[in-house]
């Protein structure tokens, strides 16, 4: 494990609608010589007046929630930007909601948004034309998959979906030696003043950031175990979701 | 930005450096400008991973990890030699294949002496002031036999088992001195502890393989992930246990 000199040239497609740790993702891949492309960016330019890469990263903006879309769009990008080498998707929503609201509408919204989509992409990416052997996928899931927690039943529940999915998946793509896992985060500073974080804290439970032992989370720690999970470092490693906690599930 | 996966300057401890593993993490730490002590009870084993580390400044210790009241004194003399660490990697082990009816009471704490004894042992050393550096990492090597049931593999999987619930406990009482706790959980990896385990059952098919989707693992794919825990790019995983499987526990 060097400084993943295998990662220049190779090009990486970010689902993400504007995290800081997809930022810090897009600046350390391109800063190892990759090409970026990052869709579902509120700035991003529309994919139609998109003509390949004019420099190393490039940020398109359609609504990647909208599974409909998916398939066309995703045509759209093979064409303009050929194979791919990996994949990241960094996007999804948050939402606390105690059960008595968790409506169907609220968990059709949270599972449509943070498993439906990556699946749908994943299965247009998984087209052979479309996404190298040897390639790899990498989910940002949370802690959330894999605890218990008061009025998080919708993002729970579509965390430990992603994670399930993130399994099935690599055990179906294996034959092509592509990768998939998926990282179970913890608390994260660029996400602390979200509407979501800050109700949790007013539900009684600002303890909870407490249980994380060595602290808040920097957006960059997320990206470094991204990129190792993209490089070849880590080519034995797939169906699997790493916890990326600071010790908090301890 | 800082190179987070320069070790110059860093000192590592590694047991069972003579071969497979923890041999290859050696070798990867010493490219990337570490100084490495190793252990190991192979002495010949040992030399040779010394003659293929880069750079200068390693040394290496014969250590019986089997005997446990050792440890501690020869411990105290590495450190007072050559100062205090910044990472420790337990690949020492020893396999045990036995049915329940040859397990017995001396066979059982002979694996857990060696496999797990000795990872706590070395770790109580290590954690003592002056021992170690700021931002301490320590790197045990568990087996996918830990998490899942195998035939005749008792006393091993119990040792591994007993050292991932080590780092998520010691990951809890040491995280407020920012000292990271993890292990890494290979399926099976071409070693010659491996190649021994083929030649035992007279070249059967290993059906751990079939749901190893990705194929047998080479030391180095396990040398990698070590290597990343060590690193500060792994500065808020502690207490895990991260399969590097092919797919195996997913499956």
């Amino acid at each position: 494990m060097c400084s993943f000199p295998e990662l220049k040239d190779r090009k990486f497609l970010v689902a993400d609608t504007g995290s800081a740790v997809g930022q810090e993702l897009v600046e350390q891949l391109t800063g190892l010589g990759a090409y970026v492309v990052v869709i579902g960016d509120p700035n991003g330019s529309p994919l139609q007046s998109i003509s390949a890469f004019k420099e190393s990263k490039c940020y398109i903006s359609f609504d990647i929630y909208d599974n409909s879309e998916t398939e066309s769009n995703f045509h759209l990008i093979n064409e303009k930007f050929g194979l791919f080498n990996g994949f990241v998707y960094c996007a999804g929503i948050g939402g606390v909601r105690p059960l008595s609201m968790t409506k169907y509408s609220f968990m059709h919204e949270m599972m449509n948004a943070n498993v439906y989509s990556f699946v749908e992409m994943a299965r247009c990416l998984a087209k052979r034309n479309c996404f190298s052997d040897g390639g790899s996928m990498v989910a940002i899931s949370s802690v959330s998959s894999i605890k218990g927690l008061k009025s998080k039943i919708a993002y729970s529940a579509s965390k430990s979906a992603l994670d399930a999915t993130v399994r099935c998946i690599a055990a179906e793509l294996s034959p092509r030696r592509i990768r998939v896992n998926s990282i179970m985060k913890g608390a994260v500073s660029s996400d602390l003043n979200k509407d979501y974080i800050q109700s949790n804290i007013k539900l009684g439970e600002e303890d909870d950031l407490k249980r994380q032992l060595l602290g808040i989370i920097e957006p960059s720690e997320i990206a470094d175990c991204i990129v190792f999970l993209l490089s070849d470092s880590s080519k034995k490693i797939t169906g699997t979701s790493i916890l990326l906690d600071g010790g908090y599930v301890l | 930005m800082t190179d987070k996966n320069d070790f110059t300057g860093k000192q590592v401890l590694i047991s069972g450096a003579a071969a497979g593993i923890g041999r290859e993490t050696a070798v990867m730490l010493s490219k990337l400008g570490c100084r490495l002590i190793l252990i190991d009870i192979d002495k010949d084993g040992l030399a040779d991973t010394v003659s293929n580390l880069f750079g200068t400044g390693h040394s290496f210790n014969i250590i019986d990890l089997g005997n446990l009241e050792s440890i501690e004194p020869a411990f105290k003399g590495i450190v007072d030699k050559h100062g205090p660490f910044d990472g420790f990697v337990h690949c020492a082990g020893i396999r045990c294949r036995r049915p329940i009816a040859m397990i017995t009471p001396s066979i059982l704490s002979e694996v857990l002496k060696v496999n797990f004894g000795s990872f706590i042992e070395l770790t109580r050393c290590i954690i003592r002031r002056n021992n170690f550096n700021e931002g301490l990492s320590i790197v045990g090597v568990s087996s996918i036999s830990s998490q899942r049931g195998g035939v005749s593999v008792t006393a091993y999987a119990a040792s591994k088992a007993a050292m991932d619930c080590a780092v998520r406990c010691l990951a809890k009482e040491l995280g407020s001195k920012s000292i990271r706790l993890n292990t890494v959980v290979p399926a099976q990896i071409e070693t010659r502890a491996y190649v021994d385990f083929l030649k035992m059952t007279g070249g059967a098919e290993d059906i751990t393989l079939t749901r190893q989707y990705l194929g047998l693992g080479e030391p180095l794919d396990v040398a990698n992930l070590i290597v990343f825990l060590l690193s500060d790019k792994s500065k808020f995983i502690t207490g895990s246990s991260i399969p590097v499987d092919g797919g195996f526990l997913s499956s």
